[in-house]
């Protein structure tokens, strides 16, 4: 027996808009702790996690783990018809093959019941190692789905550079380059509108803009983004869930052969 | 009949409740055993009699309802609320059988499918064959104007719009929208208000309806001469369509599996439908044959390379099974013996199930190169042959509820962890040669999965051998793949295909060289 009851209804709808598109099937795994999700994109590039803590729910009962193998454009369609103030409730019983999206109004004079056929997915579970990273940056995502966006137009990479100075974004295409420089910047009225660098080293890492672009659709759930960036991983881009968890995207940097510009200027 | 053949027929009819766990109606029964409806009642009401206490009933009863404007009734009930039905219909109801069962079926559907499956295959017979249905043998109506055209081209009919799926308990109201379709359907069934008419044409269309008028009737023969003997078969086609349609639409377990494979690997659609109607309906077909009912060589051999091509597309039911000949020895035997006339229909079953074995073996070698890698996870899948450890983790089950354990049978349905436990039971007393074997492993989900299997003689084996090579080799994935140990050793070979499929299906061909594979950077686990 399963039943998750999400008050911010709004938060599921958009965490499944911005992986919809990068995941078509995936399992979720429901335990005592919560609500996650663990699924590589089809060409085994990119890789999103998502968890949303028990605590967050209003209302959290999971008897046993539960995974409930889902194909993530059906269940979009579903929660697309919950309204953004609605109260989603997560319910499923245990053997069962399908799933139950009930939606409330918040004055509980509309309820939908929406049940879901599950699907049978071979997981590939991949375990993420805790990993101390070289370089951290925390800047707006609005800000970072901008660039993305951006550079997405010039060039197919971006060459993430983070130095002192701050992060460089840089692409070059057919009609030429393009560079975005955010510099570290906390002294602004508002913390989520900071942009703050926690550097031990500077990296620099080329990556698909095509994937960015992807993970910038996450940009409603938080306002701030975090990308960690390491030499030897790929990078994560997280974007924090308020009070019930994160998604997080990691994406395999592409591999520089030859060139000198995009290697670590340790 | 004679009683001989009754008792005959008893037998073989408490094996298949019982062992092969299938609904047997008494519509089916009459078909199958070629006695008429009335026979195959009584024929059940004896086996319920001699076995009520193992076998869950249901009862059609029909009647004129005790509210007015009185209305003429049908409805199916189990055992349980019999009385209570029984109340809502005037004294001189009629309460039959309807069909016998190992458990009440959660979705009814199944009730009928049996049946559907039965007329499928007898309608799909060659046109110049005669069958029961064609010919309109145990049908206590008839028309005189329709006369059987042999030789004609078979009708084609468009699958009706309906949703009349067989309930337990449908009632009037909630079918009267659909009533002038199936009195269409059923014209020349339709004249006499008898009860038992009654019966057969609420049966046929698996709906409750309305006694139509004799004139109504009689405008419908009119035009029903015209397309001569097709009259007949159409209500049989229209169900076919109808029930496939709905049968579909059930969310059962097997279905959504079918969903989710068919959408990565597009080779064989339907997977899950096809073999489980053709499981069944292969096994009719040898039954029929049995009782001589049918059966050129032509047909014959025509049967067989379906058969064994039904076979070899049952990727979703492939067992798993990691140990080798010697373990199966010790594995667990699970059925009675069935009874002789039985034996060619559970010939086809054992070879489906064989080859499914064969395959999931065959698809083990491929993964030779893997196995360094999952041997440790390989090793605890060997352990639970001995028979000791299958019982306790069927024991096991019991105990935990919601754990899926997917009876190898023919059943459309997930069961509820209780039927499956009295199932499990109930097919542990045992057959010699072929026999069933529990089969449980942990599937990539995460749950324990208890499958029951025919093991067989190696014979069976051989021709299916080469044909689950083939198909192996087309699941393969492909080599780039294949060094990231990406499937535990205990999925289903199913989802090698799909993976594999997956990943060429994607633009991976347009995909840069230079771009990491996040694998390379985290392990699985």
């Amino acid at each position: 027996m399963l039943e998750l009851r999400l008050v911010q209804g709004s938060l599921l709808k958009k965490v499944l808009e911005s992986i919809k598109d990068l995941v078509n099937d995936a399992n979720f795994d429901c335990s005592a702790t919560g609500f996650s999700l663990q699924a590589m994109d089809s060409s085994h590039v990119a890789l999103v996690a998502l968890l949303l803590r028990s605590e967050g729910f209003e209302h959290y009962r999971c008897d046993r783990n539960i995974s409930m193998g889902m194909n993530l454009g059906n269940m979009s369609k579903m929660l697309k018809c919950a309204g953004n103030d609605d109260i989603i409730t997560i319910k499923a019983d245990d053997g069962s093959d399908t799933v139950t999206f009930m939606f409330e109004s918040p004055n509980q004079d509309k309820i939908a019941d929406f049940e879901m056929k599950l699907m049978d997915i071979d997981s590939e579970h991949l375990g993420i190692p805790e990993a101390e990273y070289q370089a951290i940056v925390r800047m707006p995502s609005a800000e970072f789905a901008r660039i993305c966006k951006d550079l997405s137009s010039i060039g197919d990479t971006v060459v993430i550079s983070v130095t002192k100075e701050g992060v460089k974004f840089s692409t070059q295409g057919d009609i030429g380059t393009a560079n975005i420089v955010c510099r570290q910047n906390t002294t602004v009225d508002k913390p989520e509108e900071a942009t703050v660098i926690e550097m031990q080293q500077p990296v620099s890492l080329t990556f698909a803009l095509r994937y960015m672009n992807s993970f910038t659709k996450a940009t409603p759930l938080s306002n701030t983004v975090t990308i960690s960036l390491s030499t030897e991983l790929p990078v994560v881009v997280e974007y924090k869930i308020a009070e019930m968890g994160y998604i997080r995207f990691y994406l395999a940097p592409k591999i520089e052969e030859d060139d000198e510009e995009t290697k670590p200027q340790v | 009949m004679s009683s001989a053949g009754t008792l005959d027929i008893l037998s073989e009819t408490q094996a298949l409740v019982s062992d092969k766990l299938q609904v047997v109606s008494y519509k089916w029964a009459s078909r199958n055993f070629s006695v008429s409806s009335n026979d195959a009642k009584r024929m059940l009401q004896e086996l319920v009699e001699q076995h009520g206490s193992d076998l869950k009933v249901v009862y059609v009863l029909s009647g004129w309802l005790k509210k007015s404007p009185p209305a003429y009734h049908i409805t199916l009930t189990t055992a349980l609320k019999l009385s209570e039905v029984k109340n809502e219909f005037e004294d001189n109801c009629s309460i039959q059988i309807y069909s016998v069962q190992e458990c009440i079926p959660k979705d009814p559907v199944t009730l009928w499918n049996y049946e559907l499956v039965q007329a499928e295959e007898l309608f799909d017979q060659p046109a110049t064959e005669e069958n029961c249905l064609r010919d309109n043998r145990f049908c206590g109506v008839s028309n005189s104007f329709v006369k059987r055209n042999a030789t004609g081209p078979s009708p084609i009919v468009a699958p009706p719009q309906t949703k009349n799926i067989g309930t337990i308990t449908s009632s009037k109201s909630s079918t009267a929208p659909t009533t002038p379709v199936i009195q269409h359907q059923l014209h020349g069934k339709v004249q006499q208000p008898s009860p038992l008419t009654g019966v057969s044409t609420a049966a046929l269309s698996s709906t409750v309806k309305r006694e139509t008028s004799n004139s109504e009737a009689k405008d419908q023969d009119g035009k029903s001469s015209a397309d001569e003997g097709q009259a007949t078969s159409v209500p049989g086609y229209k169900k076919n369509a109808q029930a496939e349609k709905s049968s579909s639409a059930t969310g059962s377990l097997s279905n959504l599996w079918n969903r989710a494979s068919a959408k990565a690997k597009p080779s064989p659609p339907a997977e899950t439908m096809a073999p489980n109607l053709t499981d069944t309906a292969d096994a009719q077909i040898h039954a029929h044959e049995a009782t001589g009912a049918t059966g050129s060589d032509d047909e014959a051999s025509d049967i067989n390379y379906k058969r064994s091509s039904n076979g070899g597309s049952r990727k979703r039911r492939v067992v798993i099974d990691f140990s080798d000949e010697e373990n199966d020895e010790d594995a667990v035997n699970l059925a009675s013996p069935d009874p002789p006339k039985r034996k060619s229909s559970q010939d086809s079953d054992h070879r489906i199930t064989d080859s499914d074995v064969q395959k999931s073996k065959v698809n083990l070698a491929t993964h030779k190169e893997d196995q360094q890698k999952i041997k440790v996870e390989e090793k605890t899948e060997k352990e639970p042959s001995p028979s000791s450890k299958e019982d306790q983790t069927v024991r096991d089950k019991s105990k935990s509820s919601g754990i899926s354990l997917s009876v190898k049978t023919p059943s459309l349905i997930p069961e509820d962890g209780a039927n499956q436990m009295c199932k499990v039971n109930e097919a542990s007393s045992n057959s010699p040669k072929r026999r069933k074997v529990l089969k449980t492993r942990i599937d990539d989900r995460g749950r324990e999965v208890t499958e029951v299997v025919w093991e067989g003689e190696e014979v069976q084996n051989i021709n299916t051998d080469e044909r689950s090579t083939i198909i192996d080799a087309s699941t393969k994935r492909p080599p780039a793949v294949k060094k990231s140990p990406a499937l535990p050793s205990n999925a289903p070979s199913n989802p090698v295909g799909k993976a594999g499929s997956k990943k060429t299906g994607k633009t991976a061909g347009a995909k840069d060289p230079k771009q990491g594979n996040i694998l390379s950077f985290f392990k699985k686990v």
